[in-house]
Order: structure tokens, then C-alpha cells, then sequence
């Protein structure tokens, strides 16, 4: 459960609130309050991404800087939240967690299989949703490019809990 | 210095993935994110038209008619920054699973896909 003085992400990540001063407490909590309204998903993204720009190019914040903002990171999981509610976007599971680490710490998939020990065929069957991978395969990749799994509580789609 | 003039883009992204050259299912969370990611970064977030778009096309590859619902964004760009917004787009093929993207810049009409480099 989040307390007032915490947020906990689609990610089951628990971002802790009480760092941010009153200001930026009550940006996050206008977000969540738009958000329990049930808005359109694409009113939403609007409004929580020209909100956040606003307030922190205020502060003279570049926008790198601002994307490492809790209340950027809490608008846009609230969106997320809202989209899956509203049936638009998937719930992500290991394989798009598995993409994003790809692209985001590797040049492509082969330099991926070569750090991992991970087949590329099987590799590219498992992102493809033909096939699963083992946990205990998964964790012993994973660890070897300083990885590792977690078991978390599933979300609910719009509340910030 | 002068600056450049700004165009007016939009381009579409389907809900889903390309059936044919991937799984045809509902997009990620984590493309959406890596998306509003590089809009904002680049573009200031750019805006998303209300509502979904349905439409439908050709697939070069099957020759069969696919229909699809699609995100609408819009964003005004400087002439000189257009070849970014082109390779943001060519990464989105490759990370929402499409062989090319709806792009239209100032009226004109192209569609964007990744090349391999």
C-alpha cells in the first residue's frame, strides 16, 4: 500500500514523497487527483507532461533534468495507469522489461546474447511471445550482465496505490 | 540568428504492434514511456490529438487490407530539426513494431521506416 508520504509505480518501485518540497508535493498531488477523475488517456498525457515542462523550466531546470523528477516519473505512470485501464496499453511483462534493457544497455540484440550466454534464436523467440524462458535461465542471464528478478505486488490500473 | 521556420508535423502510432512483423498485440507501457521519453526531450512533449484514429491500408508484404486504431501526435518542428523527428520515428518502427510510420510534415505526406545502418 502507498502511504501519503510514498508512491509505489506500476514497477512496484516505491518512490518516497517526502524528499520533494511543498510545492512539488502539491504538483503530484494535482496529478493523482486528475487522474482519479477517469480523463481521457491522451488529455491526460497532455496535461501531466505541459504541467511538469511548466513547473520546472520555472526553476530553470533543463528538461534532462526534469525527466529524472519524481513528478515527471509519477505523471507518467499515472498515464500508464490510465491507459491500461482505459484498454489501450498492455500490462508489460518480462519480455518488454527484457527489450527495454536491450535497447537501452546494449547495441543490439547479439551483443545482448553474447554478455548473457542467451541463444539469439531462442532470444528472439521469446520477445517474438512464441516461447518463455526458464526462471532459473532467466535469472543466471541476467546476473551475468548485474541483473536480477523481483517479485512484486500487481497493480491496480488508476489508483496511485 | 535567424531561426528556422516551424512546420507543423503529425505523425500516427497504431495501439498495436504489426500483426505481420510482430505480434499484432496492444502496445507497452514501456513503448509509450520511451516515446513521451524522446518527445519531451526533443520536443517539447509535442500534443496528442484527442481521441483514436481508425483507418486502414495495404500491406506491401501480404497485399491484404489491414485496419488499425492509431495515436495522433502533433508537434511543430524547425525545418532545420526535421531529420530528427525522422529518426525518432525510425526508432519507433523498430520499438512499437511497425514497418513504417505515418508522417506528415506541412501537408506533404511520407511514411518513415527504420533502415538497417
Amino acid at each position: 500500500m502507498s502511504s501519503p508520504e510514498e508512491y509505489i509505480d506500476l514497477k512496484g518501485k516505491v518512490l518516497s514523497l517526502a524528499r520533494l518540497d511543498p510545492d512539488e508535493q502539491g504538483l503530484v498531488r494535482g496529478f493523482m487527483a486528475r487522474a482519479e477523475g477517469h480523463p481521457d488517456w491522451n488529455e491526460y498525457r497532455n496535461f501531466w507532461m505541459s504541467t511538469v515542462w511548466d513547473f520546472y523550466s520555472a526553476r530553470g531546470l533543463t528538461r534532462r533534468a526534469t525527466q529524472q523528477t519524481l513528478p515527471y516519473l509519477i505523471g507518467q505512470d499515472l498515464c500508464s495507469r490510465i491507459g491500461i485501464s482505459a484498454g489501450y496499453v498492455r500490462q508489460s511483462d518480462y519480455r518488454d522489461e527484457l527489450e527495454q534493457l536491450i535497447r537501452t544497455r546494449f547495441s543490439n540484440r547479439r551483443e545482448f546474447c553474447e554478455a548473457t550466454g542467451l541463444a539469439e534464436d531462442m532470444l528472439s523467440h521469446v520477445l517474438a511471445r512464441r516461447k518463455h524462458l526458464a526462471v532459473d535461465t532467466l535469472a543466471e542471464a541476467l546476473a551475468r550482465v548485474g541483473y536480477t528478478l523481483h517479485i512484486v505486488p500487481m497493480p491496480r490500473s488508476v489508483s496511485h496505490t | 540568428m535567424t531561426q528556422s521556420p516551424l512546420l507543423e508535423c503529425s505523425f500516427f502510432i497504431p495501439l498495436c504492434r504489426d500483426a505481420n512483423l510482430s505480434d499484432g498485440m496492444l502496445q507497452s507501457i514501456e513503448a509509450w514511456d520511451w516515446l513521451d521519453h524522446e518527445m519531451f526531450f526533443n520536443f517539447d512533449g509535442g500534443t496528442i490529438a484527442p481521441g483514436e484514429y481508425e483507418g486502414f491500408y495495404r500491406d506491401p508484404d501480404t497485399h491484404e487490407r489491414v485496419f488499425d486504431k492509431s495515436r495522433k501526435f502533433l508537434v511543430a518542428v524547425q525545418a532545420s530539426r526535421l531529420h530528427e523527428l525522422r529518426a525518432l520515428l525510425a526508432a519507433a518502427c523498430v520499438i512499437f513494431g511497425q514497418k513504417c510510420i505515418y508522417l506528415c510534415v506541412a501537408g506533404q505526406v511520407e511514411f518513415v521506416a527504420y533502415e538497417l545502418p
